[in-house]
């Protein structure tokens, strides 16, 4: 994915945690137990949570639909309010957390069994329980339902109902994704009463179990929630009062500086920061600030299977004459983390013997020469035409510039860079990944002739080899190696130039408590939906 | 007076048929993929087939004549089809952004014939004076100052400094009328500053040229006060090119209009329609340029009936 990396960091990037300790070596399995009991859900003694209060928030844009498997989801951060997933990724984004399901065990490649929670219901009052999850998926399963996350579901061959809280789904092959889709969007439960009923409406009027109801949807405008009195959750961990807020105001703002200047303001409580905003708000003694490392690695992407990148040296080349420290200083105001490859440093697949590519003109020179290039080389491409996007394409044209590559670089709206990036009408361009959870839609997406930002530019048969052999290995350390053979394939042939891994920054005024770094980056999304915000005194 | 009005409007229809033709045509003829594009920024993409069901959830995998068929056979019954962007129906998302931008578009108007029309009578009334040098010098200044840097100093000197305007957002007049003014007046007078001193110009040099006629002359020699020479001689006449100017001006306030309702969080047409270019979103486009055409023509035809009005000669040529 590219795109919109702040916004959907907010809450959704808080898709993880733990269990690290219940995650034996090689089990592709996720165990529950009590939440009491996890650590992701232990509370520091000296925090005193009180109710009341509408935290107030701001969206670039409109929800869109409110099912998400209807396209478009345009805020996914509210979506999150309404609809919980059945398990959440760990601090490495592995996909090891039970939420809403409470274990899953792999019984052989082919077939899973998943216990529910008890005692969970939706917002129309109807049970969670099994035969909801099993109408759900077959819901989403029916293409006449339109949900675009049927193709995610195609390994999918059949649910069985073993008892009220138990499924027993079966496969048509090995798939070892099976709980990253979990924590994906066709994870998110929904009430099947309320599917059943009108399926359409419920993109407008959704239904899911999460902490927050649909109080009020204005179009463009804004989205009100209301506190859910009924949070199983709240029950479950021994904190009744969850969640504290008593409601939410996502307004839409789609300025940033718009959005800085409300939460100067004091007419919004939180908000990710633009990272040229972070010098200006850093010692604002109104705020909170937070950094943490993001989900989204920037990169540029070659073409490898037509014009002159075939030549590994050319490719060499370019990621070589790349200064990546100036241009995270530079272009990124220092907040991000020069990437050696295309998962996250902090990601369970990424290869952590794998280094950043030396900034080294000289050998760009050398290799150019050495390519038949020596008088210069001209390449095309495109970057998005965005603020940000010109000044990185500038940054970049100018250091390829430097040993003798000229970029002819478009700068274009997204719709435009969709159909070069269809055609393959290019030899270097905007790359890289937003959301990198689950191994397999990244690496497939991008390096798998099947994949949907692949289109023909990338032909490797090892990696291809590895990403099908990632997909049906369910034995998690296995897996683990399979990707981190992948990245070493990657790396070594130069199949894209990997530029950094973001670094996400949010704001909160004072008056909002509760949130703890450490605990978010250990644990990320199951610490943060276990540790709801609240305001101090419970005012605003 | 009648036959020229239905004469306008057989026009008016001529060209909205043509611009609904051009429309479609243009947006075919625009490069990209709106559906791949959106849905790349949005969810996980590892599976290409997940585009080609969007893209026939909203027929775009049917021939191009099909999908304009379809389309505007639909149109004209008021289903004006399903937003690519954002999902909702396009009529009603329509409607209710219709409201923000006619209210935004009347208080710019309110803003710039408020400013505009006194900084030019007074302007030229008080020619060649320190107050015309300011004036002046304020009116050019309205004139270029870039919108979008107006509004954020006025946001952070009248929200975040003095906190005494909302920075953003919008809220409807009848569910809350002083907030709705309250948030509508930064907006308004950075949309109406422009066309304010574009119309203090205007005025100020119309104004003069009244004020050097003989039948103004006339009308002094006769013992007129100066006020009755002014307003009662000399406004009528020199009002014919601002009218012309506040016609121009309401007519392309839709492009100020997108930088405003943007920054200021008004969800209004301007944004939308915008939005919907970049996204080639073509269902949104369609009925929001039918809606811009529809905008220029009628304020057109007001311009001339006012023609008409303020200038007897005009009516009686006709």
């Amino acid at each position: 994915m590219s795109g919109d990396t702040d916004r959907r960091a907010f809450v959704l990037g808080f898709v993880a945690a733990t269990f690290a300790a219940a995650l034996r070596p090689g089990a592709a399995e996720a165990a529950g137990g009590a939440i009491k009991d996890q650590p992701w859900a232990v509370w520091d003694k000296n925090d005193k949570p009180v109710r009341g209060g509408y935290f107030r928030v701001a969206a670039e844009q409109y929800i869109g639909k409110m099912n998400p498997n209807h396209w478009p989801v345009n805020d996914w951060v509210s979506m999150g309010y309404f609809h919980e997933r059945l398990m959440f990724n760990d601090g490495q984004y592995k996909p090891t957390v039970p939420w809403l399901a409470e274990s899953v065990k792999f019984e052989d490649p082919k077939t899973v069994l998943m216990r529910l929670r008890e005692g969970v219901t939706f917002h129309d009052g109807s049970a969670f329980d099994a035969a909801s999850i099993k109408y759900q998926m077959e819901w989403i399963k029916d293409a006449k339902n339109q949900a675009w996350t049927l193709g995610m579901m195609a390994p999918l061959e059949s649910i069985e109902i073993v008892d009220p809280l138990t499924l027993r789904w079966k496969f048509k092959q090995p798939w070892a994704a099976f709980n990253g889709v979990m924590t994906n969007v066709p994870g998110y439960a929904l009430s099947a009463k309320a599917l059943q009923a009108d399926g359409d409406k419920y993109d407008i009027d959704p239904k899911g179990t999460g902490p927050y109801l649909l109080e009020e949807a204005s179009p463009g405008n804004y989205l009100k929630l209301k506190r859910n009195p009924n949070w199983w959750f709240a029950k479950a961990s021994g904190h009744p009062d969850m969640p504290y807020f008593d409601g939410i105001h996502v307004s839409v703002i789609p300025d940033p500086a718009v959005r800085l200047a409300n939460l100067r303001a004091g007419k919004i409580d939180a908000l990710t920061l633009e990272k040229s905003q972070y010098a200006a708000v850093r010692n604002d003694p109104n705020l909170n600030i937070y950094r943490f490392p993001g989900n989204h690695t920037a990169g540029l992407r070659f073409n490898t299977t037509k014009g002159v990148f075939q030549d590994i040296r050319l490719r060499k080349a370019v990621s070589h004459a790349i200064d990546r420290r100036a241009l995270i200083a530079g272009t990124q105001f220092g907040l991000a983390r020069i990437a050696s490859c295309i998962f996250p440093g902090d990601h369970w697949c990424h290869n952590p013997e794998l280094k950043p590519v030396a900034f080294d003109p000289d050998l760009s020179k050398k290799l150019l020469a050495e390519a038949g290039h020596a008088n210069g080389l001209t390449v095309k491409g495109y970057y998005p035409n965005t603020a940000i996007g010109q000044t990185v394409a500038e940054a970049v044209r100018n250091m390829l510039g430097k040993v003798g590559i000229t970029w002819q670089v478009d700068l274009l709206a997204p719709a435009q860079s969709a159909t070069r990036m269809r055609e393959a009408d290019y030899d270097l361009a905007t790359g890289g990944w937003t959301w990198v959870f689950d191994p397999d839609p990244t690496a497939t997406g991008l390096y798998h002739p099947g994949g949907g930002f692949n289109f023909g530019r990338s032909k490797n048969d090892q990696v291809i080899a590895l990403v099908e052999a990632g997909r049906q290995e369910i034995d998690l350390e296995k897996r683990k190696q399979i990707y981190w053979q992948m990245e070493k394939v990657l790396y070594d042939a130069y199949e894209d130039a990997w530029l950094w891994w973001d670094e996400t920054v949010v704001a909160y005024r004072k008056q909002v408590q509760g949130w703890k770094n450490e605990g978010f980056m250990k644990y990320r999304d199951a610490w943060f939906w276990a540790h709801p915000l609240w305001f101090k005194d419970g005012k605003q | 007076m009648g036959r020229f009005i239905g004469v306008r409007l057989l026009h008016a229809l001529v060209i909205l048929a043509l611009v609904t033709v051009l429309v479609f045509i243009i947006a075919q003829l625009m490069p990209g993929d709106g559906v791949l594009a959106a849905m790349a920024g949005s969810i996980d993409m590892s599976d290409a087939s997940a585009v080609e069901r969007v893209r026939k959830q909203y027929g775009l995998d049917q021939p191009i004549l099909v999908q304009f068929g379809d389309w505007l056979a639909r149109f004209v019954t008021g289903d004006w089809g399903t937003s690519i962007g954002g999902g909702e129906k396009v009529y009603d998302m329509f409607m209710r952004r219709l409201s923000p931008t006619l209210e935004l578009f009347l208080g710019a108007t309110i803003w710039s014939i408020g400013i505009g029309i006194p900084a030019g009578i007074i302007g030229a009334l008080k020619r060649n004076s320190a107050v015309d040098v300011a004036l002046t010098t304020g009116t050019m200044i309205g004139v270029s100052i870039p919108a979008f840097w107006e509004a954020i100093m006025l946001i952070y000197l009248l929200a975040v400094i003095f906190p005494i305007l909302p920075p953003s957002g919008y809220v409807p007049f009848f569910e809350d009328p002083w907030l709705n003014i309250k948030s509508m007046l930064l907006p308004t007078f950075v949309l109406g500053t422009h066309s304010a001193g574009l119309l203090a110009r205007y005025v100020r040099s119309s104004l003069l040229e009244v004020l050097g006629q003989d039948y103004i002359r006339t009308a002094r020699a006769k013992g007129f006060s100066e006020r009755a020479v002014i307003v009662l001689h000399a406004l009528k006449p020199a009002m014919i090119p601002v009218v012309t100017v506040i016609g121009l001006a309401w007519a392309h306030m839709l492009g100020g209009a997108f930088f405003v309702e943007v920054i200021f969080a008004i969800p209004g047409l301007g944004r939308m329609s915008v939005d919907a270019i970049f996204q080639k979103d073509f269902p949104v486009m369609q009925a929001t340029l039918i809606a811009v055409t529809l905008n220029v023509l009628l304020v057109n035809l007001l311009v001339d009936i006012l023609y008409g009005y303020l200038d007897p000669r005009i009516r009686v040529r006709r």
